[in-house]
């Protein structure tokens, strides 16, 4: 189930923060202004991004150079707890935000972890009780109810 | 003398019904989430936030505090009975709990944990309620400047504590307090870094990007542990035995072997607690060393109840110790304080020198519930020793599904909008992936937390002093405060040259 990455994300991560880096000096530098008589608001971003900017090229430098540097190796099944994480998200447009989680978990235990019947209804029963007991009825949170939630109300 | 007086006040605010009830509200949920392996003290408290939210800020902090606080203690159950730690600051129990459940004296080694721990706690407690005031009114000394210096050492020493590499411990602590710097300007109010962004325009919100962190990011690695977890209970499961509080109970000999222990670990634990950027974890490792050089009836690694003491002791030391600059400066010392900084924020507390005078209740309320929630804990988790099992059988891939859902609703219910979601969604995998490469996410969660705070202590030095750097070298104590802060920044980058130079002199 493994794969190699061949981007290296090692080198990503300090390429992402540089360039970030780089968006909130330039940003700061024309926006926000750095000091008029006193520091404005962008002095203190301007400093930050400075030092990001040159440790994160620093950080990048170390990555090309460093001959032992252990391979990250990521997991199909990672990926699988996100799509998770998104599906629910788009499955809130549609069918709401309590209704999408209960969904997710019956395909989760039920396709990806094989568990028994017993296993699903009282996990089911648990998040219900959270996101409804807890979450609607004690801390009075009005979840999204979706397009089709809309529809029949 | 005053101190003490002050928490005999405090008691009244700690006893009110409904701060016992979220006491020991915090305290279960505390246990269970501490017990559980590979959730821990700082995802925990963060996936449990949201529901402080119907309290009033002194009860919510009551309730977070007896959750961190009881986190500790249950971190050592799946220590002892599985071999997995719940969280880092049990790894050393495990190291001579398991060997001794493995000898089938299960009970024993998770009573010495539970009595090491409220012994170990109370002595933190005791340490913070006689310091924790005088350290604030030291505090009160101090000026934009020395807040400054303080405020960097704070997050360099975190930054330089986690992890191997000192430049990565730079970038991700920047990176944090750039995210912070998104929203408002601390000082003006004036719109920053929003991009045009109606949602950016109040900022990045403080918990779903702490439950994404930690909480979210946490189930994605979880995912890897699932077969491991598998394996292990597989050959757990056979030898269970039956576990009941009689059977549990330590004899006088056995407690007389424990006290000397939880009393060393208990007072030194409490000053690793203090020590910005240490916690718990540090402090149960200190424990465990320092009672290698004492003698145990038995070796340590194989079973010694003394060990047991020494970290389960100096781990809730630690945690109560921690709350000491927390209160008193307004610095969190490990992630978890962060969290529950981020916590008071809310409620528009602001920790640091001046909430001993303008909120003595709620200081006063807060380190009394310690002593009442230590009490609680120590019940409970006696209590549901016969039930450990029971709950300990949940295995890992039954959690990830659970965790991920109450991820996103807490996200939503603290933000009442999607937009709460995506920032927990985005960050639990910005967290994920840091970690995975090597960039530890405590640093990135105490310079957001602590960033405001550096910056309009920064800027109003800057103000005063009409931009002269003098204003942070004028006085001998921010002499002291910068040199602490440069040695921190130099030590692990001289430690890296002198490893390389090292490692080409045996190459040549």
């Amino acid at each position: 189930m493994e794969f190699k990455k061949t981007l290296r994300t090692q080198a990503a991560i300090p390429l992402t923060t540089a360039i970030l880096a780089l968006v909130f000096l330039v940003v700061g530098v024309a926006d926000y202004g750095f000091w008029s008589n006193q520091p404005t608001p962008g002095f203190f971003p301007i400093i930050i991004a400075a030092v990001l900017l040159v440790t994160s090229l620093v950080c990048l430098f170390q990555t090309f150079t460093t001959k032992d540097v252990k391979e990250v190796r990521y997991n199909r099944n990672e990926l699988l707890v996100i799509l998770g994480g998104a599906g629910i998200i788009l499955g809130t447009y549609l069918i709401g935000l309590v209704a999408s989680c209960l969904v997710y978990i019956f395909l989760w235990l039920k396709f990806i972890e094989r568990a028994p019947w017993k296993v699903v209804i009282t996990t089911e029963l648990i998040i219900a009780a959270i996101a409804l007991g807890v979450f609607t009825g004690w801390l009075q949170v009005r979840f999204p109810i979706g397009l089709l939630g809309d529809l029949i109300l | 003398m005053e101190n003490f007086a002050s928490l005999l006040a405090g008691f009244q605010v700690a006893l009110a019904p409904e701060n016992i009830g979220a006491c020991l509200l915090g305290a279960v949920l505390g246990l269970i989430v501490g017990a559980m392996p590979g959730i821990g003290s700082l995802a925990g408290c963060a996936l449990l936030l949201p529901l402080t939210y119907k309290f009033n800020p002194t009860t919510a902090i009551i309730m977070l505090g007896a959750l961190y606080y009881s986190n500790m203690y249950g971190g050592s159950f799946s220590a002892i009975l599985l071999n997995i730690p719940g969280d880092s600051p049990a790894i050393c129990t495990a190291l001579d709990g398991y060997p001794l459940a493995k000898k089938g004296k299960p009970g024993k080694a998770l009573m010495a944990a539970n009595t090491a721990s409220f012994l170990g706690g109370t002595i933190g407690i005791l340490i913070l309620t006689l310091t924790a005031s005088g350290l604030a009114k030291i505090g009160l000394m101090f000026g934009y400047a020395e807040m400054t210096l303080v405020l960097l050492v704070a997050m360099t020493s975190i930054s330089w504590l986690i992890g191997e590499n000192p430049i990565k411990g730079i970038v991700i602590t920047m990176l944090g307090i750039l995210v912070a710097s998104i929203g408002m300007d601390t000082l003006s109010g004036a719109p920053r870094f929003e991009f045009g962004n109606m949602y950016l325009l109040g900022g990045v919100p403080f918990t779903p990007f702490i439950i994404g962190c930690v909480g979210f990011a946490q189930v994605i690695k979880l995912i890897n542990e699932r077969e491991a977890d598998e394996k292990k209970r597989e050959r757990e499961e056979a030898k269970q035995t039956k576990l009941s509080i009689r059977g549990s109970m330590l004899s006088l000999h056995e407690m007389r072997r424990i006290l000397p222990p939880i009393l060393r670990s208990g007072v030194a634990g409490t000053f690793i607690g203090v020590l910005p950027g240490s916690g718990a974890t540090t402090g149960a490792m200190m424990g465990y060393a320092m009672q290698k050089k004492f003698k145990s009836e038995e070796p340590m690694g194989t079973g010694a109840i003394e060990g047991i003491a020494a970290s389960e002791a100096a781990n809730n030391a630690a945690a109560a110790g921690a709350f000491a600059p927390l209160l008193a400066l307004g610095i969190p010392g490990s992630g978890t304080g962060a969290v529950l900084l981020g916590g008071l924020m809310m409620w528009g507390l602001n920790p640091g020198p001046l909430l001993f005078d303008s909120n003595p209740e709620f200081c006063w309320g807060l380190i009394s519930s310690m002593y009442v929630a230590n009490i609680f804990t120590l019940l409970v988790a006696i209590l549901v020793i016969p039930f450990l099992i029971k709950i300990l059988s949940v295995p890992v891939k039954y959690m990830i599904p659970i965790i991920t859902c109450v991820c996103i609703v807490g996200a939503y219910s603290t933000s009442n909008s999607m937009y709460g979601v995506l920032v927990m969604f985005i960050s639990g995998i910005v967290g994920y992936l840091l970690d995975k490469n090597g960039f530890s996410t405590a640093p990135m969660l105490l310079a957001f937390v602590l960033a405001p705070m550096l910056e309009k202590n920064m800027r109003k030095a800057f103000i005063a002093s009409q931009g002269s750097l003098r204003v942070f070298v004028d006085t001998p104590l921010k002499l002291i405060l910068l040199a602490v802060f440069l040695v921190l920044i130099l030590t692990p980058v001289v430690k890296s040259i002198r490893r390389k130079l090292k490692k080409n002199n045996s190459k040549t």
